[in-house]
This record gives C-alpha cells, structure tokens and sequence, in this order.
C-alpha cells in the first residue's frame, strides 16, 4: 500500500467519523452540509432468497430512496415541534468499521465500503435497536472537500428490529 | 361492581368472555385499556378472531407467473401461496408430510416443485407428492403417496387480494366483505394493480389493534401527530383530514374518504380504464378524492394518500398488515402497489412519495409507530385492567347517518368520528363472544 492509499484511507475514515457524531449528536444541518447536491440516498429491502440466488435485497424497493430534496425534508421535518418519532431524540451510537477504498481519483472522486452498527435507545424503553449493515459511499470532491453523492447501505435484516427510521443510517 | 382484584388468569374461558362483555361496550364508546395489554386477551383473540376469520396473505401480481410462489404468514403458521403449473392458486401449509420439516425457507420464488431438505421427499406445487428417494427399497414399493400430499390451505381472492382462514367452514370471502366491495374496489381494484417489489418489514413494539384501529376511524390524530406535514407544506393545513365522510361497514370493515380533491389524484391517461372497471358512482368518488384510508377486519389497512413532493402532487397506494407476534409485539408488513398502465415517471414518483411518506423510514409513518408503542406501553400489566382504565371512544356518537352518499354502509359526514372504531370494537367482540 502507497502513501497516498494511506493517506486516501486515513482521510475516508475520518470523514465518515466525524458524520457518525453528527448524526449521534443530532446536528443535521451540519449533516447535511457533508452532501453532494447530487446526492442519490438509499436503502433497498433486503430479502430471504432461495439458496446461493443474487442479489439478495430488491432493485425496485427502498425504505430510503432520497435525493439531495426529499433529504432536505427529512432534515427540515426533524426541526418542528410536531416531529414526534424523535422527540426527544433517540440515542444513538454509530460504529464504523472496516473501511476500504475501493476507488479512488485523486481530488475527484472516491468510492469508499464501511460496515455500520448503529446503537438505538429511545425513552426509557430497556430494549434497544441494532441496525447492521454494510455502506458503500461515493463521494465528489467539491469546493476544496470531500461531498457524499451516493449512498447505499445493505441493512442486514428482512424485518427491521427498530420502530421507525425516523434516523439516518 | 367491577372488582379491583381481578386476575383474567385465574378465570375460565366463559368466565373471560363474560368479563369482556361487562366492560367492552363498544356502542357507548367505552373500550378498556386491559383488551390492549393482557396476554390472556390476545391468546383468546388468537383462537376466536385469528383462527376464524379470513386474514390476508399477498396480492396476485406477486406470483404473476406459472412456478412463482411466496411463503407468508397465516396466523402464525407458515404458508406457501403458489401458483401451479396449470395456472391455479393455492395454499399449502409450509410442512414436509414425512416429518414436519419447514418446506421452503425463502419469501419468494420460482419453482415447479419444492423438496424437502430432510429427507428428499418432493411435492409437485399443486401439493402432490412425487418423489421419494429410494421409496421401492426402503418402502416396499407401499408409500401411499396419493395421502401425502401437502395440507392445504383455504384461500380465496378479491380484486387480486388473497386471503386464507383455517376456519373449516368459512363465511364465503365474498360475503365476508360484503358491501364494503364498493371501497376496496376504489382502494385496489379500480383498474389493474400490481405490488412493487417485495413488501416492506418491522417490527415495533405495539399492540396490533392499535394500527387496524388507527387506520379504521382515526383521521383526527393526523392534526396534531403528523402536524409536522402541514408545517412542510405537503398538505393543505392540519386540519384538512377532516373533510369528507367515515363509512362503517358489516363485520367490522371500515373506511375514510377524504373529500373533495380540486385535482385529480391519478394519472389522467387512465380514465378510460377506472371507468372501465368502476360504477358511474364509485368512479365520481374516486375523481373528487384526496384520500382513503381504511381497515378490513381484523388487520389489513389500506391507504391512498395524496401529497405534494417536490411541488407536485402525487398520490400513492399501499396495504399494510398488522400482523400479531405478541401482546406487545407486530410486525407491520407494507405493499406498494401502483396502476400497471400508468407512465413509468407516474410511477417512480408515486413510489418516491410512499417511501418517503409511508414507508418505514416515512415521515408520517414514524410519528405513528412513536404513539402506536407508547399506548401499548402503557396499556401492560395488572394496573389497567385491576384499575378498571377506559379509553374513550364517544367521538360522533351525536352524528346521524347521511342518506345522499353514493356508497352504501352507515356513512357519517365528516371524517372526525370514532364510530368506526366502535364498530370494528363490536364485531371483535362478537368473534370473542362467540
């Protein structure tokens, strides 16, 4: 591995980083400032296949399917009084991990894997939530920094053990 | 005099069934909280609603071809709903009949026979069993394969909705909807209609009477629990939901119509085709509405719901499944479904609407859920039903049935109403009663 491969893995792995306390800390706005206008956000329903059968999560269904507008309103929804699902917010707590570049053009564009847990305590509701799943970024260089222009997390469940996702993942 | 001591535990079931019917009194609007939270209540309901009554499985459009079958839930058990290679529909418990081995372990697929991975016995998918390796050995050549073929499960089908009952004598599914035909036609029969992509799973901690109850009468709550929409813009004003008619139905059914609609809320390319498959009347209905929501007894919902996203108005159709896993526990299980002649842009938004609003991660969906498991919650335990609490269900009760709606059932002016409710409350209690 070069320097430059180092360097590329330290920057990715900070980024993604300092989104995950972002979100843990409920800052959206500056959340949302680390996108890309051409933002395309999305989760697809993951599904139980017959055997060795790929891919096993749906091409047509999403429980998030986002662009940089509808994830505006997600975003602004949170902030009025009437946004019950979290308020008061839940606690969360996002691990990243496993962080691999797997392309990369230098001060144009990256496409970076993670695997993320997310920790989920609402109220005080003794069970909490696991959501795990595996991310696989884009990002653009835009402006001097480093922009998310897409987003795809392969959740790793059918059925989702958490309420809602009132939060982002 | 209700006793402050009482343990539904140390009763039998007649004793049980008498308490429900001293303290549910659907008609006077009064529903005790206890019905919501205690285990006894909801391993009764298993046995006198769940095991009796017709519950919903899937929609034709997800097993469109010869081979393709589907495993879904029918009142806790595992089912295989396949379509044969004659073209026929039909149910199957998700059991080996050699040794009971689960069948089938995916949610969905295409295949013209399914083997068992114990021992290798194969069922043709119209349930016949046809192969047995090494039967002529170890058998004798004596297996009686014509008795061993795969149980089968009672189904039916209306307007490409299947539902399966284990009752052995059901009410036929046609006459179990009854009138309420005249709404669901509206919801999921008004031209061809067809599920995208796989539904959508979660579980939450609710109770599951709580979300058929919502979506029968409650257009109320949507002021003040999804007051976030109106501030965002994508309906009128908190108040909105109030406009139009709550329509109560035989055996529990019920339904919202939020009316009138200034636009029309579906692709106009398809006129031709709602009118094709709709009455005069019903076709008037559907080009003045704005939404509908509604439950067919006991746990599947419906919804058409028209937002603007983006700065155009969009409507989008979804059913949604209340299923029981507990007391305090469902899994709420989502289609999507969508006019299969509309423009292929019509249907990316109408989907990007329902995700964005009613899918899990939808911003009407989740305030619900946040409520739904908090009822729940405080619904458990000896307090509410030692303590005697009610919920108050009284809601319209001074309204009077209007005569001039073009639908038929006991139509109430206004969708602010818990007659609905009270209705769904007093077939539920018949079934129990029963």
């Amino acid at each position: 591995m070069n320097i430059e491969k180092v360097l590329a893995k330290y920057t990715f792995e900070q980024w993604l980083y300092d989104e995950a306390k972002l979100l843990d800390e409920i800052e959206f706005d500056e959340w949302f400032n680390l996108m890309h206008p051409d933002l395309r956000y999305e989760m697809p329903v993951r599904v139980n296949k017959e055997g060795m059968e790929r891919p096993d999560y749906s091409e047509d269904m999403f429980a998030f399917q986002d662009d940089i507008n509808t994830l505006k309103i997600r975003v602004d929804r949170l902030k009025t009084e009437f946004a019950w699902a979290e308020m008061p917010p839940s606690r969360t707590r996002r691990f990243v991990s496993n962080v691999r570049i797997v392309e990369l053009e230098e001060a144009e564009r990256a496409v970076v894997d993670s695997y993320l847990l997310i920790y989920r305590s609402r109220s005080t509701d003794i069970h909490h939530d696991l959501i795990s799943g595996e991310r696989r970024d884009e990002f653009k260089f835009f402006n001097g920094e480093w922009k998310l222009s897409k987003r795809f997390f392969l959740v790793d469940q059918t059925t989702l053990n958490t309420r809602n996702l009132a939060i982002f993942v | 005099m209700i006793k402050t001591d009482i343990c539904l535990e140390e009763m039998t079931q007649r004793e049980i069934i008498q308490y429900l019917d001293e303290t549910v009194k659907p008609d006077k609007g009064v529903i005790p909280a206890y019905i919501m939270g205690d285990p006894v209540i909801y391993d009764l309901e298993h046995k006198k609603v769940f095991l009796k009554t017709w519950l919903f499985l899937g929609h034709e459009s997800e097993i469109p071809n010869n081979g393709d079958f589907i495993t879904r839930d029918l009142a806790g058990h595992s089912v295989i709903i396949s379509r044969g290679d004659d073209g026929v529909i039909r149910g199957f418990y998700n059991m080996c009949t050699h040794r009971g081995m689960k069948l089938c372990r995916a949610d969905k697929g295409n295949k013209g026979r399914f083997t068992c991975p114990y021992h290798g016995f194969t069922f043709k998918n119209n349930g016949e069993l046809i192969g047995v390796p090494m039967q002529k050995d170890i058998y004798g050549g004596n297996l009686d394969y014509k008795s061993m073929g795969l149980h089968q499960v009672t189904i039916d089908m209306y307007k490409g909705l299947i539902f399966g009952t284990w009752n052995d004598n059901p009410e036929p599914l046609s006459e179990f909807l009854g009138d309420f035909k005249w709404y669901i036609d509206l919801a999921v029969g008004r031209t061809h209609m067809e599920v995208v992509g796989p539904p959508q799973r979660f579980v939450i901690h609710s109770q599951w009477k709580i979300g058929a109850d919502n979506f029968v009468s409650d257009s109320y709550h949507t002021m003040v629990t999804h007051g976030s929409i109106a501030k965002l813009g994508m309906v009128p004003n908190a108040a909105y939901s109030k406009k139009g008619y709550q329509v109560s139905a035989k055996n529990g059914h019920g339904c919202n119509i939020g009316m009138p609609n200034p636009v029309f809320a579906f692709p106009e390319e398809l006129i031709p085709e709602y009118k094709e498959n709709l009455s005069d009347k019903q076709f008037e209905v559907l080009s003045n509405l704005k939404n509908l929501i509604g439950t067919i007894f006991p746990n599947l919902s419906f919804l058409v719901s028209h937002t603007e996203v983006k700065g155009e108005a969009i409507s989008n159709t979804t059913i949604r499944l209340w299923r029981p896993i507990a007391v305090n526990k469902m899994e709420v299980i989502t289609w999507f479904l969508v006019e299969k002649n509309a423009p292929e842009d019509w249907k990316r938004r109408s989907r990007e609407a329902f995700i964005l609003t009613f899918s899990p991660s939808g911003i009407f969906e989740q305030d619900d859920t946040e409520v739904f498991t908090d009822i729940t919650d405080a619904a458990s335990g000896p307090i509410p039903l030692s303590k005697n609490f009610k919920y108050n269900y009284t809601m319209g009760r001074h309204r009077v049935p209007v005569k001039d709606f073009a639908g038929p059932g006991t139509v109430y002016n206004d969708k602010f109403s818990e007659a609905n409710s009270r209705n769904f409350y007093r077939y539920w209690l018949d079934l129990m009663k029963a």
